[in-house]
């Protein structure tokens, strides 16, 4: 027997190291990270070239007498007439929990100097989507700790949801202030040790962003103690444009593990604008024909086939989901942009980011009336729905008044009651960003506007009063708030707690 | 230089006229060639460059290259050119070469597909391994 194992390991060996077949091919012109290769006859779309010194390339464009390769990596190395050969395989990246904590790049090696990443199990950059069967409705949600959101525009685990806006108008801030929330909400479902428990991991794609500004959300995370359950994928403005490219793919893939794996996973891409600007360079590079504002014809399918990959699978698949967040910068508040309107017929719904509100003083600076989520009250606990069910329309009705307001004394009781309470629900949405507010807070919170507690304090006093009654209720009626979280509805018993508890607040209130 | 569609389409026609059961014609090669040359239709330098092209990746497909360390004997050389044969079909131009460095064994390229089975890479392999 013994004799027979080393004989077939020996045939093993053999086979291993023997005559091996490859497929090869000459670099026959290299400019601006794209290789011009001639021979090659054997390699297929997307894969994997090898060009040495442990660069490697994607075969992009087969052509009759030769291949295009977008390259990744150093491409300064590479000279003309360099022999390449074809791997087999497609790009993959590492993925699993090792990766959470760290900063990767684009071919999922660390960045952040922290040794190297342990991960068994690679996944495939370019996936096709969960097929329609596989799929199950929205009906779990993310909350993002920002009240206007889970407020009005709730976002379900699996959705997509975009964050639009111009430049410096808080998109960023609204996901990674949804990333700490996420990671306060694990710590305390983990510390309860709920079994239904489902932690809800973070991955952010940098994409063409300023390093200094990577380095900043990244300290914001760690100073949260957001890190251990998020992954940050990083291709900055100084790497190759085909590190851009793939970039919000590899994150992706990353995400699809924990998709695939019964659990849930947020994917942030920051920002999907710069990424078209980096596949219109790869294209023109390649000589691909051009279309709408030098953009190639098929940079809706870029988009639409990366976003499809956010899902919520069935239970017969996992259960898993991974809900999408892309954010889209718009020149001049321009939704009808190219790139912006192709996103926005892909995705679930849009948070729309306005400067005006900005400026004067509304952040986040949601436009109420022209953000949507299509998955609505179906992903919000039943508490939200109890509360906030009127409060979108009471703002829309104060939009309609807000050019009576300057007359103030003139109008009737009733117009007059819509205008106040209008103001007063503004400031209550107005919150400082990297300070996300707990569910049951805003529950309580919203129940207290609703229940008209606000309605005698002066406009310019209510956001003292909301900060002083959100601690109250958390230092000393945190049974009550543990209660709504449980609960995750407004019963008798809870409302009556809660009416005496805001009522008790209000009479210490100066 | 920029060869355009017409041109590329043109060479193209040219280059499958000059194909006899699939493999080229050097005669009708030169022929096309000097005619091309001879009656300067338009844009003829872009359809010959494109043309020379095309024949230039055809020859680099029939040939095979075997490089070995010693000269092989003649026996080996027959069969090795039988075998190439029966796999890529006929028309091929099988050269031979020595190259010291591959230390033992043989290194056979045809077209894009190299068969190496020299010692020098599979000591490389075995480095790499490590």
């Amino acid at each position: 027997m013994s004799t027979l194992l080393q004989e077939i390991e020996a045939q093993i060996t053999g086979v291993r190291t023997g005559v091996t077949k490859q497929n090869v091919g000459i670099v026959r012109e290299i400019s601006d990270g794209v290789a011009k290769i001639e021979g090659l006859t054997d390699v297929m779309l997307n894969e994997m070239i090898d060009f040495g010194h442990n660069v490697t390339g994607l075969a992009l464009n087969l052509e009759e007498t030769e291949v295009g390769a977008i390259i990744l990596g150093d491409y300064t190395e590479i000279k003309q007439g360099q022999e390449v050969r074809t791997t087999g395989k497609l790009l993959q990246v590492p993925v699993g929990k090792g990766l959470l904590g760290r900063v990767v790049n684009v071919l999922g090696q660390p960045v952040d100097g922290k040794g190297p990443i342990k991960s068994e199990v690679s996944y495939p950059v370019e996936k096709i989507a969960p097929g329609i069967i596989k799929r199950k409705s929205v009906n779990q949600p993310v909350q993002t700790g920002i009240m206007a959101i889970d407020a009005m525009i709730p976002i379900g685990r699996g959705q997509r949801e975009l964050i639009i806006g111009d430049r410096s108008t808080g998109k960023t801030t609204i996901g990674v202030d949804t990333m700490i929330n996420q990671a306060r909400i694990n710590r305390e479902g983990e510390a309860a040790g709920d079994k239904t428990f489902r932690p809800l991991y973070n991955i952010y794609v940098a994409v063409g962003q300023k390093q200094s500004n990577i380095a900043r959300v990244i300290s914001v995370l760690e100073e949260a103690g957001a890190m251990p359950y998020t992954i940050v994928v990083t291709a900055s403005a100084s790497d190759s444009a085909t590190n851009q490219y793939l970039a919000p793919f590899a994150g992706a893939a990353m995400g699809e593990w924990f998709m695939d794996n019964g659990m849930d996973a947020l994917i942030i891409f920051d920002d999907l604008s710069k990424h078209a600007v980096a596949y219109r360079q790869v294209s023109l590079v390649l000589k691909r024909p051009s279309g709408r504002e030098a953009y190639p014809g098929d940079v809706f399918y870029l988009h639409s086939r990366l976003l499809e990959r956010s899902a919520r699978v069935s239970e017969k698949y996992g259960n898993g989901s991974l809900t999408a967040l892309p954010i889209i910068e718009t020149q001049l508040g321009d939704v009808s942009a190219y790139i912006p309107t192709n996103v926005i017929s892909i995705t679930d719904g849009q948070i729309y980011l306005e400067t005006d509100l900005f400026y004067q003083g509304v952040r986040p600076a949601i436009s109420v009336g022209l953000s949507v989520s299509r998955v609505g009250s179906a992903a919000q606990i039943k508490a939200m729905k109890q509360v906030a069910g009127r409060v979108k329309l009471e703002l829309a009705q104060f939009r309609e008044l807000a050019a009576f307001a300057q007359f103030g004394s003139d109008l009737d009781a009733k117009t007059q009651s819509q205008i106040e309470r209008g103001k007063r629900i503004v400031e209550i949405f107005k919150q400082p960003q990297y300070k996300p507010i707990p569910v049951e807070l805003q529950v309580a919170v919203l129940w207290a506007g609703q229940n008209s507690y606000f309605d005698d304090v002066p406009v310019d006093r209510v956001k003292e009063f909301q900060t002083k009654l959100s601690e109250f209720l958390t230092t000393r009626k945190s049974e009550l708030m543990g209660k709504i979280l449980k609960e995750k509805a407004l019963n008798d018993a809870i409302t009556a707690e809660l009416k005496a508890a805001v009522t008790e607040f209000k009479q210490t209130f100066k | 230089m920029k060869v355009t569609k017409q041109a590329r389409q043109e060479a193209k026609q040219l280059f499958r006229g000059c194909t006899v059961n699939g493999l080229l014609d050097e005669n009708r090669v030169r022929q096309v060639v000097q005619q091309v040359i001879a009656q300067k239709p338009r844009g003829y330098v872009a359809i010959l460059s494109r043309f020379q092209r095309l024949v230039k990746l055809d020859i680099d497909r029939r040939a095979a290259k075997v490089e070995s360390a010693v000269p092989l004997p003649p026996e080996i050389e027959a069969e090795v050119g039988k075998n190439l044969s029966r796999i890529y079909g006929a028309g091929l131009q099988v050269t031979f070469s020595q190259d010291p460095t591959l230390i033992g064994g043989l290194r056979v390229q045809v077209g894009s597909d190299v068969y190496d089975g020299s010692v020098r890479t599979r000591l490389n392999n075995l480095q790499e391994s490590f």
